[in-house]
This record gives C-alpha cells, sequence and structure tokens, in this order.
C-alpha cells in the first residue's frame, strides 16, 4: 500500500505546490533519520505554539522509571479552524508516537505519526466538532 | 531558493475561478466540490466602497493554491487545463488527500524526507484549507509559464554564495534560512506567493493606507495610498518599501528597496507591481510583475486568485517557541562532537 501511495505521489507532480513543501527548517538536521523512535505516554501538556506545536508525554520506560518527551508537531493554526481545541488533547491522553529522536540526544522527537492508545488517528480520529469560518 | 528565470507579459486572460471547499479531514468524509465560475464577460460587478470611496477589498483571505509557480515541462505552451482536465486535476487531489490520511505520509521510513510531523495530521495539508481553483497551469503567465533566465552575473551571485555557505549551513543562527529564524518570510510579499500552509491574509483599509497582513509569520505590510515617494534607495527592508494608488478600481502597489537576501536572494534591484482588484464578494483577482535587471535577463508575471475564508487570522506567534533553532545548532553541534571524538581527537 506504501508503495501505491509512492507512485501516486510521482504521477501528481503536475499538481506541485507552488512553494516547496520542505520546512522552514530542516528537520532532518534536528532529528536523526537513523534513530526512529516508538514511545507510548500520558500527555502532561501540548503547547499550542508556532512555529511548532510540542506534545509533552509522560513515558514509563520498563524499568518503572518515567521519562518527559517532548513531540514536534505542527502549527496549530489550521487544527484551530477545522473545529479542534486544546482541549482535543487534554493532559491524562494516552498516545502513541512513531517518529525520529532529536539529534542532540535528548528526549525530543518528531512525530510522524500519532494515535491515541485504541489506535484512533490524533485529532483527525476524533468526531470533529463543526468547523469555524472555514467551512461555508 | 534559486530561481532560473524567464519573463512574461502580464496577460490579464479571462480568469475561470472554482472553489473547491475541502470539509473537514476525517477519512471517511466525502468532499463536495462547488464550482463557482467567475465571470469576465456577464455584467461587471462593482465592489463595495470604504467611507473615502475605494473598493473595499478588507477580510481575511487565502491565496492557498495547487498551481505550481513554474509550468510543468511537459505542458509546454499550455497556460489553460480545460474544464474536464481541472476536474480531473481535482479528483486526483482530493484522492491523494484521502491516501495520505488513510495511509500517512508517503515517504520512505529512514530517509530525511520521513522526519517530519504528517501535514495532514495536523490539518496542514493545502486541501484542508480553502482553494481558489483557477485552470491555469502555472502562477506564472504566458506562452512560456516559466521565469526567465538569470544573467550570467547574477548567476555567479548566487553561485558564489551557494558556495560560500555549503558545509557551513549549521554553523550558527546567520547561516540559517531567515524563515527558520523568524526574521521574514517570503509569502509575506511582495510578491504574495502561497505558504505551504497558512497562507492567509487580512486585508484592513483606512484613509491613505491599505495594510495586508500574512498570517505567517505574522507581517503586516503597510501600503501608503497617498502619492508619497519611495524611502531612500540606500534604505533595504525586508518586505521593501511599497506605495499605492488606485487606478479605477484596481490598486496597483509599487515595491523597491528590498534586501538582497529576501523574497529572491541574489536580487539586489528588486521592483516589483502589483495588482489588486476585487471581482466578486469572494475573489480578489491578484497580478503581479517582478523585475530586476541585475538578476533576470527580462521581467515576469504571475496571477493568482486569492479567495474569502472569513473568520479571524490565528496569531503566528514566531519567535517565542521557536525552539527548532536551537535544537537543529545543538543537533550539530552535537554530531561535531561525536565526529570528533570518533577521529580519535
Amino acid at each position: 500500500m506504501r508503495t501505491k501511495l509512492l507512485v501516486m505521489m510521482a504521477g501528481l507532480g503536475l499538481l506541485g505546490a507552488a512553494v516547496p513543501v520542505w520546512a522552514h527548517h530542516a528537520f532532518a538536521a534536528e532529528f536523526d533519520q537513523n534513530k526512529p523512535l516508538k514511545l507510548k505516554g500520558t500527555v502532561t501538556k501540548w503547547e499550542v505554539t508556532n512555529p511548532h506545536s510540542w506534545i509533552h508525554i509522560d513515558v514509563k520506560g520498563d524499568d518503572g522509571q518515567v521519562v518527559a518527551w517532548m513531540i514536534e508537531g505542527g502549527s496549530p493554526n489550521n487544527l484551530y479552524r477545522l473545529g479542534f481545541t486544546k482541549e482535543s488533547l487534554p493532559p491524562g491522553s494516552e498516545i502513541v508516537v512513531e517518529g525520529y529522536r532529536a539529534k542532540d540526544g535528548s528526549t525530543r522527537g518528531v512525530g510522524k505519526n500519532v494515535t491515541f492508545a485504541d489506535g484512533r488517528k490524533l485529532f483527525l480520529g476524533l468526531q470533529a466538532t463543526e468547523a469555524g469560518p472555514e467551512k461555508k | 531558493m534559486r530561481f532560473r528565470c524567464f519573463a512574461s507579459t502580464a496577460a490579464p486572460a479571462a480568469l475561470v475561478v472554482v472553489v473547491l471547499l475541502t470539509s473537514a479531514p476525517a477519512a471517511a468524509q466525502a468532499v463536495s466540490p462547488t464550482a463557482k465560475p467567475a465571470t469576465g464577460t456577464a455584467k461587471a460587478w462593482v465592489a463595495p466602497r470604504t467611507p473615502d470611496g475605494h473598493p473595499d477589498l478588507q477580510g481575511v483571505w487565502t491565496n492557498n493554491t495547487v498551481t505550481p509557480l513554474e509550468r510543468p515541462k511537459r505542458l509546454g505552451a499550455k497556460e489553460f487545463y480545460t474544464d474536464a482536465e481541472l476536474a480531473d486535476n481535482q479528483r486526483k487531489e482530493r484522492e491523494r488527500l484521502d491516501l495520505n490520511l488513510e495511509e500517512g505520509r508517503p515517504t520512505e521510513p529512514g530517509t530525511a524526507a520521513d522526519v517530519h510531523y504528517d501535514f495532514a495530521q495536523f490539518g496542514l495539508d493545502r486541501s484542508q484549507a480553502k482553494i481558489a481553483w483557477d485552470r491555469r497551469t502555472s502562477l506564472i503567465v504566458g506562452p512560456e509559464g516559466t521565469l526567465p533566465p538569470m544573467t550570467p552575473e547574477a548567476r555567479k551571485r548566487v553561485a558564489d554564495a551557494a558556495a560560500k555557505n555549503k558545509g557551513h549551513e549549521l554553523d550558527g543562527p546567520e547561516n540559517r534560512p531567515l524563515g527558520a529564524r523568524c526574521i521574514a518570510r517570503a509569502n509575506v510579499g511582495p510578491p504574495l506567493l502561497p505558504a505551504a500552509y497558512n497562507s492567509n491574509l487580512q486585508i484592513v483599509q483606512g484613509a491613505g493606507y491599505v495594510a495586508i497582513e500574512a498570517e505567517m509569520i505574522h507581517d503586516t505590510r503597510i501600503i501608503p495610498t497617498d502619492g508619497r515617494p519611495h524611502i531612500s534607495s540606500s534604505i533595504r527592508q525586508w518586505y521593501g518599501d511599497s506605495v499605492g494608488h488606485w487606478e479605477g478600481d484596481t490598486l496597483v502597489v509599487d515595491t523597491t528597496n528590498f534586501s538582497d537576501l529576501n523574497p529572491f536572494p541574489g536580487a539586489q534591484n528588486l521592483h516589483v507591481i502589483e495588482r489588486l482588484r476585487r471581482v466578486d464578494p469572494d475573489t480578489i483577482l491578484y497580478q503581479f510583475t517582478v523585475e530586476d535587471p541585475g538578476m533576470w535577463t527580462k521581467p515576469w508575471s504571475g496571477e493568482l486568485p486569492i479567495t474569502k475564508i472569513g473568520g479571524e487570522l490565528y496569531e503566528y506567534a514566531c519567535h517565542e517557541a521557536n525552539y527548532p533553532l536551537a535544537n537543529t545548532l545543538r543537533g550539530a553541534r552535537v554530531a561535531e562532537a561525536e565526529a570528533a571524538k570518533k577521529a580519535g581527537k
């Protein structure tokens, strides 16, 4: 299925964005492509900030020790337009983060995919409230 | 950003604007297209007026688009898609998003490209925001639809700058892109080229001024319309110096005094002319011409519809939470230390 996705993306070259979709900063310089991670943790807070939002989670290791991680996500502006708010990810939520670890070795990561513990995709898997001004 | 260059004259061609509304990003939700052809031939719609008698361009708008700046090579001189091709493009775009929502990011694990959050997860896929579709094959107008060639001097200047920075991209903050430092971002304009996401604007008018605020990065261009001249050419500003005037129902904005670092690095005497005309309640026709004889062999022009979204801009306070800049530099220092250790120093 992943191959199908890549083939489709290649075929849609004609619809390439006017501005390159690369982020304004080099994620591959901030996080290590050779250090994939998968974490399960409890949300302690969601920093609803720009240029990136940050999900803070407590991760309990096999040794019982709790380690605090912060996971880099996207700008929250359009989530708010789509009807999601800070309350969409309350502290105590259990989430699973697949992504990559920070190059500086800290307990920071970028979340390529974030789901709730039950497998529902974060944000999009929620019942979106009726959107704000964007929908007409 | 490196630009190969070519110029075309601004051709005010018939504009067919089809507005596709994309609904909330739940995977199963279907998208219902609302086709609303703007007219170039029917009775002319007249824009409401501000108290001082000028067309009212005010409101919250987006210039989000899927149209690339330059025309794909294989399309040659084809400046417009047919209605059937446009419908097909829209269908493919919906399918792409739906697949992304279902499968996640279409990148290979373990590659640099995979090291990113999923745009669609955060509602930042371009099709999760309103797009003012039109039939253009590129933002740049004319038979070529591409940037003009750079002059030989410009090519050398840009190549020299790239060579100088090569290997030093992570030395310190000054080596990082202006956007990564929250100093300036090209989409603020002029010209108002779309951002990959949050491509929203607010226009506010007062007596003798038009202000255009870009959501990302929360910068406002203030355009006086009182006939004043440009500031001294020895003063350079991140977004240049804009002066505007009205030609009938069109706001014409002339901008000079750009820094040579933004929006087109290497352009030392950039001159941008913009034309904004509200053609229907939900659409501003935006046209622009870019020239710099020291950069491109001829001027180049573009056009894109700006469509109303209402609501408000959300604050994009950039610097205050700009952890990535420090994280990136710290990561580089750690990588250097590890490399030095390996080398046995």
